[in-house]
């Protein structure tokens, strides 16, 4: 399929939402001052676009943060889990109570320990991010083919090589799969996080914009939300494709 | 002395209350060189003795020596060839080659000049920079024996590697495994389900009975390479051979 039709295809339901959007204001469905019509989002973007750019810095920063923190302590402590079946046993029910609870239900804890900052929105990032990394490794891991395995016993080879070699690179699909996930539930974080806890990023925006009962700074918001958001679950998806080589043909494209 | 010595080797499988006797005290010896074929119905014990002569599964009882030493996660000197060839997809040709060198130590350069050699000498010369997924089913068979012959083993294990393909690729693939066993001399162990096969190939063919996984009959093969399907000798030893075969069919099914 070629790329403009994807793009076109990808488009539609959301010219269809900006046209109802439109109508919607237009046949007055709401007041305006609820429901703005497009055209004045629009002028937000025009008007404040080195505040809302700094508010996307803020929000960005700490997301990577986040998710880098994650991804350096989750890969390797669930390549080291699938691989050792004591570890396993140890941790699996660790790992099923924490990260069911839910980030939200943090944040009060990490305000009360950390203060108004970034720190605390980060942590609670990191740990958003921490649970789908470290079970998609964990998984890909454990899913590895057998007989490759047995190719490494016979050859003799090490637990670092078994494990650089072969644990990780057969893992590698399942863990960007995880870190598509781990990336959305930082971003959803994040901007929870900036509601209460910083004073900076997009969702202090919004919360500001209600506070000064600014509907189309909102809607400017969550706009910046979902592009952003759209942004990075594209960027991971490239990486994987240039990661994943090997797999064309393989698997069926995700 | 014999290069691979097995003394009354047995193996039982426990899988909660069932158990299974894949092996019941299996001898055998082989010399330096020999190209030895396990045939035999399926479930006799075959991929169990490979696998035990491979160091991947421990004897319940019995001796296993390898040039007089016992052996014991694996023998520096055997390697391995398995029925899914068991490359890894992500690496190239030329990495999958390179593998068994690496596990074992061997510099970079030297891993690479080696490979090269290998990758030649099976016909794979341009396809270095592929992968798994991008090769014919004989063409990966090759890289897997590539992989097995970088290291120079002394025993070299197959688990009917040919298996899955079809009956010309199959034939090519024969002829190119003689033609690397006489270049590179190893005693050969090779597991066939194939009458023709083990005859086309081995030097002598250990015919095996399953539950309890026996011994049942050794035959040499005497007719002199390369070997001649068309020749009444050889014929006559595939018909020989199918009738040891047969009296264990008919007696698995108690006529
Ligand atoms: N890991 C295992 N656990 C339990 N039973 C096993 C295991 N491996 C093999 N067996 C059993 O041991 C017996 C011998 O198996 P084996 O795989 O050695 O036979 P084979 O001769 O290689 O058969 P085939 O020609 O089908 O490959 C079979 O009955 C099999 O079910
Ligand atoms: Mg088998």
């Amino acid at each position: 399929m070629n790329r403009l039709l994807t793009a076109a295809l990808g488009l539609a339901p959301l010219a269809l939402l900006l046209a109802l959007w439109q109508a919607a204001t237009t046949g007055g469905w709401y007041t305006s001052v609820l429901l703005p019509p497009p055209i004045e989002v629009a002028r937000v973007f025009g008007a404040q676009w080195p505040d809302l750019l700094r508010h996307v810095g803020a929000s960005l920063t700490r997301v990577c943060v986040g998710l880098a923190i994650a991804c350096i302590t989750a890969i390797p402590l669930g390549l080291m889990i699938g691989r050792f079946k004591w570890l396993d046993q140890i941790t699996d029910w660790t790992i099923q109570i924490f990260r069911s609870l839910p980030g939200i239900a943090l944040i009060p804890l990490a305000i009360l320990f950390f203060g108004i900052g970034d720190k605390p929105a980060i942590i609670l990032i990191t740990l958003a991010a921490f649970w789908p990394l470290i079970i998609s490794t964990i998984f890909g891991v454990k899913s590895v083919e057998r007989t490759l395995l047995k190719v490494a016993r016979v050859a003799r080879a090490g637990d670092a090589l078994v494990l650089r070699d072969i644990l990780l690179p057969s893992a590698l699909p399942s863990i960007l799969t995880g870190l598509r996930l781990a990336a959305g539930a930082g971003w959803l974080t994040v901007v929870t996080a900036e509601m209460m806890a910083v004073k900076s990023g997009l969702g202090y925006y919004i919360m500001y914009a209600q506070t000064t009962f600014r509907a189309e700074e909102i809607i400017a918001g969550i706009v910046t939300i979902g592009a952003i958001g759209l942004l990075f679950d594209q960027g991971i998806r490239l990486l994987r494709h240039r990661i994943c080589r090997w797999q064309e043909g393989l698997v069926l494209e995700s | 002395m014999s290069l691979l010595e097995l003394d009354a080797v047995s193996k039982t499988y426990r899988r909660g209350q069932e158990v299974v006797q894949a092996l019941d005290s299996v001898s055998l010896s082989a010399g330096f060189g020999e190209f030895i074929c396990l045939l035999g119905v399926s479930g006799c014990g075959k991929s169990t003795l490979l696998q035990i002569l491979a160091g991947l599964e421990p004897a319940d009882s019995g001796a296993v020596q390898i040039e007089g030493q016992p052996i014991a996660g694996g023998h520096p000197n055997a390697s391995v060839v398995f029925q899914e060839h068991g490359l890894f997809p992500w690496m190239t040709v030329e990495r999958n080659v390179e593998f068994n060198m690496k596990a074992r130590g061997v510099g970079a350069a030297e891993r690479r000049s080696v490979a090269r050699d290998f990758i030649n000498r099976v016909g794979l010369a341009g396809f270095e920079r592929r992968y798994p997924h991008e090769l014919s089913g004989g063409m990966r068979q090759r890289v897997g024996i590539a992989r097995a012959l970088t290291t120079r083993p002394r025993l070299l294990l197959m688990d009917e590697p040919f298996g899955a393909l079809d009956a010309q690729t199959r034939s090519i693939m024969q002829n190119q495994l003689l033609d690397l066993w006489q270049d590179y001399r190893a005693t050969v162990v090779f597991v066939t389900h194939s009458v023709d096969e083990a005859v086309f190939l081995a030097d002598r063919i250990v015919i095996m009975s399953p539950r309890p996984g026996r011994v049942r009959s050794i035959v040499p093969v005497a007719l002199p390479r390369p070997r001649d399907r068309a020749d009444p000798a050889f014929g006559q030893c595939v018909g020989e051979v199918l009738g040891l075969i047969h009296d264990d069919l008919r007696h698995l099914m108690g006529a």
